[in-house]
């Protein structure tokens, strides 16, 4: 129990940021890079990331409050800070968790103007909204809140644990536009979701009884798949994993990635990407929880009648089953995954040079470069919009800095830094968020990083 | 400069330049979950025709029962403090009316006993409170069954069998829970 409502804390105090990469999104010419715009154009001829080794990326933060506001050694309450907490969070807040792990990842140059790459990675994703008023209703009861509505409409969340099979292509058109997409495999290993609900608990003063107690347009989808077999939970890790990688009971969806990158001038460039547009039919272990209906419970009424025998809790208990009946099922059900999108203007300066990309290829490049990036990612309450600020330097012709300054739902002031550098063909680069909280990463909104190993080659 | 080196110093600088405060997750081992849960108990309105039998003679006192499993919840069995018991009665009869609460377990046996209440003929907004501590009275968390007898005083007079006035009862349970996790 304990350990439960540890895990539910720290799941309230994370609140991941979205999935957005703006450190990474278009810099050094990073393998990594296509995953963000397959339009990406890569200045070398093939590449090859370390297995288990090339992408690593996770994003954690927090927004309204952070760990410290629990945890801190202040000699506050502890009651009073969780209720805190709980007070200062809205059922528009939520939790939400990417990451990344590549297995594989590479490509090639086919004649000049494609570039071919293919990979498998994994992936948690998962979000879930603040069910403030179930908090609320669990914390507190309904005693001191009569006539409240709690609301179940709060339950929102969704989480996958994947495996997703990749591969996309780049053309280069001509000189000034290039585009490329993706075509990706998903292989599902657990699913839970739950969305669109609806249903009121109110706790009102009665005509005929003390208390009414209220429910009102219940209709509560709990959908899981690859979590419940034989009704029984699977335990077993190792099929578990398996399905990630098509394993028997592997849950599969298809999905692309749409790209373009725009050189409106000499210095001047536009990019566009459109990430995961696609589909998973769950239609393994799935097991299926429903509740709906209306009911009202105003306790037992006695009728004080000796001729008869009635069992009033049956009476109680049979109502509730006919009124909210809850039901289980295993029908498949289709999920799409949650669309990102990126845009970039990049405006490039500085000193020219000139990289030696691969045979007697050249590629003239500035040494510095500002832009404004956008990222968003459509989760099912609204948009998660982001704008970033960045400016990039080539200290070398190997090594690039990047540094970012992004606004989103969770922070005004959220300055990233990137890092990227190839000896001979080894490539390692390392990409940070929010480091404006490395003070205190305790009370930290946000931090992301991304760091991974490749070997390119030209 | 060495890739190693250039990797050492990307993990140094990060190292020097991150802290954290030290957290104290112990402070959970002092979080004490303590809601306050009430549900209607039970309710009923009595006419004077259903203090008679079938031969048409006034029974003085009647009787009803009911499962009553809140303490079925682990929750409440292991965690609640205190049960408040509830009622608000009118008594528009032409004589008092005394209630007689009893908690019972499974086997019918009395587990706690309300005091007596008595509703005064023509009191209409009589409300009672028995607040009851489980530390005072751990057994309750066997209580299964709630019975209530409704008795008429004995004024020598039976009561008008087709009259409409009305007796009415309606209570009301508050369970305070109070745990660490």
């Amino acid at each position: 129990m304990k350990k439960i409502i540890f895990f539910i804390i720290l799941l309230i105090t994370i609140k991941m940021s979205s999935q957005n990469k703006q450190v990474l999104y278009d810099f050094a010419d990073l393998p990594q890079t296509l995953l963000l715009n397959p339009a990406i154009e890569p200045s070398y001829k093939f590449h090859v990331g370390l297995p288990f080794l090339s992408g690593i990326s996770s994003n954690i933060g927090s927004s309204n409050f952070k760990l410290t506001d629990i945890f801190a050694n202040d000699g506050r309450n502890i009651n009073d800070k969780i209720s805190s907490v709980i007070n200062s969070i809205s059922s528009r807040d939520f939790v939400a968790i990417n990451t990344q792990i590549e297995i594989i990842n590479a490509g090639f140059r086919l004649r000049d103007n494609y570039y071919i790459n293919f990979g498998f990675y994994q992936e948690i994703d998962a979000i879930g909204y603040f069910p403030r008023d179930l908090l609320v209703f669990f914390n507190e009861g309904n005693a001191t809140n009569l006539n409240r509505p709690f609301s179940a409409s709060h339950i929102r969340y969704k989480f996958d644990y994947l495996g997703v099979l990749h591969a996309g292509i780049s053309k280069k058109i001509n000189d000034k536009l290039s585009v490329g997409g993706r075509f990706k495999i998903y292989s599902s290993s657990i699913n839970l979701q739950s969305n669109n609900n609806t249903a009121t608990f109110t706790t009102v003063n009665g005509q005929n009884s003390v208390y009414r107690h209220v429910f009102s347009n219940v209709n509560v989808n709990l959908l899981t798949s690859g979590l419940i077999e034989n009704n029984e939970y699977i335990d077993d890790a190792s099929s578990i994993v398996k399905n990630t990688f098509f394993g028997s009971n592997a849950n599969l969806g298809l999905g692309f990635d749409f790209g373009l990158n725009y050189k409106i001038s000499d210095q001047l460039q536009f990019s566009a990407s459109l990430l995961d547009i696609g589909f998973i039919t769950y239609k393994n272990n799935v097991k299926n929880t429903r509740i709906s209906g209306d009911h009202i419970f105003e306790g037992v009424e006695f009728e004080y009648n000796a001729n008869s025998n009635i069992d009033y809790w049956a009476q109680i208990d049979q109502a509730f089953k006919d009124q909210l009946p809850n039901t289980e099922d295993e029908v498949a059900y289709t999920s799409f995954r949650p669309v990102k999108l990126n845009a970039a203007l990049k405006y490039s300066f500085g000193e020219q040079r000139r990289l030696l990309c691969y045979d007697d290829v050249y590629k003239d490049y500035y040494t510095d470069a500002l832009g404004v990036q956008l990222f968003n990612v459509f989760r099912p309450l609204s948009p998660q919009l982001a704008l970033t600020a960045f400016y990039e330097k080539a200290i070398s012709k190997k090594t690039r800095t990047k540094i970012t300054y992004t606004i989103d739902d969770f922070s005004y002031a959220n300055i990233g830094f990137g890092f990227s550098t190839q000896v001979s063909k080894l490539n390692f680069y390392a990409l940070v968020d929010n480091i404006l909280e490395f003070s205190n990463l305790s009370s930290a909104n946000s931090i992301s990083f991304q760091l991974g190993f490749n070997l390119i080659f030209n | 400069m060495k890739f190693s080196k250039l990797i050492f110093l990307f993990v140094l600088c990060f190292s020097l330049t991150s802290c954290y405060e030290k957290l104290d997750f112990d402070q959970l081992d002092n979080y004490v979950y303590e809601p306050i849960f009430t549900s209607s108990l039970t309710s009923f309105t009595l006419v004077p025709g259903q203090f008679f039998n079938s031969q048409g003679v006034q029974e003085n006192s009647i009787v009803d029962e009911t499962r009553f499993e809140i303490f079925e919840a682990n929750i409440v069995k292991d965690n609640v403090v205190q049960l408040d018991f509830y009622a608000e009665i009118k008594n528009e009869f032409d004589r008092d009316v005394t209630i007689n609460i009893d908690f019972l377990d499974d086997n019918d046996r009395e587990i706690y006993t309300f005091s007596t209440i008595n509703v005064r003929s023509g009191e209409l907004n009589f409300t009672y409170l028995e607040e009851i501590e489980i530390s005072q009275n751990p057994d309750i968390v066997n209580v299964t069954k709630v019975k209530i007898e409704a008795s008429l005083e004995n004024t020598g007079t039976q009561m008008n069998p087709n009259s409409t006035e009305e007796f009415e009862f309606k209570s009301s349970v508050t369970a305070y829970i109070q745990t660490k996790l």
